[in-house]
């Protein structure tokens, strides 16, 4: 089992071979787990909205800045940008708003804009859970890379 | 001065609030006593300003399963209102409308889930109808919407709505009681800042 890592809402944790990085109830945020098997370093960030807009100091919470940070973060720690995966999760749409809402879909923002910034990142996203209406539970085994999605009433997913 | 930030509220500001959520949850417990044909109580409702991880756990686990009841507030006062239930609360409910025991959230089956829809429809209709009488304002309230599912899940929901402008939520949380019997169920009403400064300025403490 080892150690585990806690990642709040808009926050990261980074790894390096041993024990498990976790992040509770994604609902409309996204958890992005990045993975070098070669080093066995990995990071997991927990974001909530698309696109920074303001001077928020709190970088995690958006995609774009976000996963930008992360990615520096484990090139610093010896990450190879081939070498780099991406498994992605959360992104639901927790409540059905009749009639729209103001509030749209933004677990779908989120999910089109994390794919977005990854791509022009150059990172693979290899695997991911996205969409529909449930909360997930992730977790990255540093180990082996393996992700873990957990969920009410569904059986446990392996990404 | 404006309030920028939840946390910029002073005393007296959070006093107003507690004294708004106090209004709200005495409607908003008469109506559910009506529907539930019982004596419903309220406890005196309290008004935190949390960061998210710490909001959530003031209600419970984040992995915690929880029906949730959603209404999106518009007009003089914007944001969401919340009634979260727990097992016991849902089975004083499904008990007297639908005449249901359930020990499993996957048991709530659609007949349930309106009863909790309609439920918190009228408790949130109630508390917010009292607000508009008070401060004299307008408040247009969207179609409810429920899920059984994750708290923190659930939550994301207004922290993902909130998120632009703060780092915290600002919940002013009221609880029912049933008989002698206190059940988990909390209503949150989440305004976001500006409404905050608006109601603050039309019930004339916005100086203070």
């Amino acid at each position: 089992m080892g150690k585990q890592l806690v990642v709040g809402i808009g926050d990261m944790k980074l790894g390096r071979q041993e024990g498990t990085i976790i992040t509770y109830a994604l609902g409309s945020c996204i958890g992005i787990a990045l993975y070098d098997p070669m080093i066995k370093l990995g990071a997991l960030v927990h974001i909530m909205l698309p696109e920074k807009v303001n001077s928020d100091s709190n970088i995690f919470k958006y995609a774009d800045t976000g996963i930008k940070e992360t990615l520096r973060k484990l090139y610093a720690y010896g990450a190879d940008k081939r070498r780099l995966t991406a498994k992605i999760a959360g992104g639901a749409k927790m409540f059905e708003m009749k009639g729209g809402g103001s509030m749209g879909n933004i677990g779908e923002r989120n999910a089109q804009t994390v794919k977005r910034v990854l791509s022009q990142e150059g990172i693979r996203i290899v695997r991911e859970d996205t969409g529909a209406n449930y909360a997930r539970t992730m977790s990255i085994d540093l180990q082996t890379g393996m992700v873990l999605i957990k969920t009410f009433g569904r059986p446990e997913l392996r990404l | 001065m404006a309030i920028e930030r939840y946390e910029d509220m002073n005393s007296t500001a959070l006093d107003v609030f507690r004294e708004i959520g106090s209004i709200g949850i005495g409607n908003a417990a008469t109506a559910l006593s009506q529907v539930l044909g019982t004596q419903v109580h309220m406890k005196l409702p309290k008004v935190s300003i949390e960061g998210y991880n710490e909001a959530i756990h003031c209600l419970g686990n984040p992995e915690e399963i929880v029906a949730a009841v959603l209404v999106e507030m518009d007009g003089d006062m914007k944001g969401i209102m919340l009634y979260m239930l727990k097992m016991d609360f849902i089975n004083a409910i499904l008990a007297r409308l639908v005449n249901k025991y359930i020990d499993d959230f996957n048991q709530i089956d659609e007949l349930s889930s309106s009863a909790l829809e309609e439920t918190g429809n009228i408790i949130i209709s109630s508390y917010i109808n009292a607000i508009t009488k008070l401060a004299n304002i307008e408040i247009h309230l969207s179609v409810p919407s429920v899920a059984v599912n994750m708290l923190g899940g659930i939550l994301s929901v207004p922290i993902a709505m909130f998120g632009c402008t703060s780092d915290k939520l600002m919940m002013i949380q009221g609880e029912f009681l049933i008989g002698d019997t206190q059940l988990q169920g909390d209503l949150l009403l989440l305004p976001d800042i500006e409404s905050l400064n608006f109601l603050l300025e039309k019930l004339g403490v916005a100086d203070v």
